[in-house]
């Protein structure tokens, strides 16, 4: 039977450290795909993700378990990503390889599903959503990953912001909209109708 | 009928494109997509932008973090005594130096005469009592002499005595040469007065051995010491150096690794 963060965290505090051991492997993946989508730095981003691991267990005994421990955890990435921008006074940088790779697009195949084609329109879209990502303000553009890729309510993330619910809709709406307008000068998203379905 | 309260209503629209929160409230905006062209294409387009960003994928890498206890090392009273830590030349030359020291100040004494091989320690050594003085061979006082300082002096002083003497006995057996003798030198010593300039000689001896063994062991202390603390700055710079380079070394190998695993990835 697979132990929840809860209990893992309690055995932690208590000294545990192969628990710990076992959040990290848990958590290891969604960490380091924040930190890369909110920095844009391969890098970077797994140093960011092992202070954000290091940090934890350093504050483990402070942690009371108000939050989720992922929301908790997302929150130290967060404010490490922010730590990391102010420190290089830089906008997110995305490494966005030239060219394309044909053992690359063969390797990054979903399944045997999906043709090669399939495979190099997914990677050239995903190209611009990360150029268009950088050009969004870091609320937005963290509100946004929290949702997208996390899957956090609306309620965990305006907890985890320190905002209230609606703040958290509007950045969300604003940074929707703003990366619709890129996609579709960039002409990877067609312009919906007025009057499509949803 | 077209509801005017949901239309530019970020709330509800985003509430309704991620399916979150009143449930009613959704089933009524869903109502109003029904009617409103200008709302259904607007969560359309916020759609297909969802859709796009699940192309963003963050490239493969290898995440192997964890957390290790180091097992605590309390320093103990006699942590300098952790021999291990120091290099082996370091080492070697801490034993030679005690040895040496310890060698100095015992005044070891190796000898070999008639008796065979003798090893003794300085403060072993004792004065030889008046009666015990005995003429000494060539071979003898060669090696005697060259023990120590005192001793070249002492059967320096026993020659000059018995030159001074040998007359004194050939004048015994001869009246002429007796006196000749008696005329153009010292008169001879007595037995007291030879054995109390002896003791006087050999006390003025000790006095310098024991001077100079003195200021011997404090020139050995302060090397002794001067050396201790070379090491130990030698012994920490090492340590330095070697931490950096093994750290220089494990994130090399780490950056290998990764590219490694990349490659690997890339194959077919």
């Amino acid at each position: 039977m697979t132990a929840t963060d809860e209990e893992l965290v309690a055995r932690s505090v208590a000294g545990d450290t192969d628990s710990f051991n076992q959040l990290i492997l848990r958590w290891e993946r969604p960490i380091y795909a924040l930190a890369y989508r909110q920095i844009g730095r391969e890098d970077e981003a797994r140093d960011v993700c092992q202070e954000a691991f290091l940090r934890a267990f350093r504050a483990l005994p402070g942690f009371k378990g108000q939050a989720k421990f992922s929301s908790w955890l997302y929150r130290i990435t967060l404010n490490l990503c922010r730590d990391w921008m102010r420190r290089q006074r830089r906008a997110p940088f995305v490494q966005v390889p030239e060219g394309v790779d044909v053992s690359d697009l063969a390797a990054a195949a979903a399944g045997p599903s999906e043709s090669i084609e399939d495979v190099i329109g997914r990677k050239d879209l995903g190209r611009h959503v990360a150029k268009a990502m950088q050009t969004l303000p870091d609320e937005q553009r963290s509100t946004i990953l929290l949702k997208e890729y996390h899957g956090l309510t609306f309620q965990e993330i305006a907890e985890l912001q320190g905002c209230p619910l609606s703040t958290v809709k509007t950045r969300l709406y604003q940074g929707l909209t703003v990366l619709r307008r890129q996609l579709e000068r960039s002409g990877v998203v067609t312009a919906t109708p007025a009057g499509g379905r949803p | 009928m077209i509801d005017p309260r949901f239309c530019g209503n970020v709330d509800v629209l985003m509430s309704y494109l991620y399916e979150e929160g009143d449930n009613l409230e959704r089933q009524a905006f869903a109502a109003h997509l029904a009617g409103c062209e200008a709302c259904a294409g607007e969560v359309s387009a916020m759609r297909a932008v969802r859709g796009g960003l699940a192309a963003w994928a963050p490239p493969e890498t290898v995440l192997d973090f964890r957390i290790v206890r180091e097992p605590e090392s309390r320093p103990g009273r006699f942590a300098w005594l952790a021999i291990p830590q120091m290099p082996a030349w370091a080492q070697f030359a801490a034993a030679s130096l005690v040895v040496g020291v310890a060698v100095g100040i015992s005044g070891l004494e190796v000898r070999y005469d008639q008796q065979g091989w003798t090893v003794g320690a300085g403060w072993s050594r004792q004065v030889s009592a008046p009666t015990e003085v005995a003429p000494l061979s060539g071979v003898q006082q060669a090696s005697t002499a060259a023990d120590a300082p005192w001793r070249a002096e002492l059967a320096a002083f026993e020659q000059k005595l018995r030159s001074e003497l040998r007359p004194a006995d050939a004048a015994g057996t001869d009246p002429a040469v007796r006196q000749a003798s008696l005329a153009g030198s010292k008169p001879p010593m007595g037995d007291r007065e030879f054995m109390a300039r002896v003791q006087e000689l050999i006390d003025a001896s000790e006095t310098r051995q024991q001077r100079e063994m003195a200021v011997r062991i404090a020139q050995v202390t302060r090397d002794f010491d001067t050396q201790r603390r070379t090491d130990l700055t030698r012994v920490v710079d090492g340590m330095g150096a070697l931490e950096g380079r093994t750290g220089a070394a494990v994130a090399q190998q780490r950056e290998l690794l990764n590219y490694l695993v990349r490659v690997s990835q890339k194959q077919p």
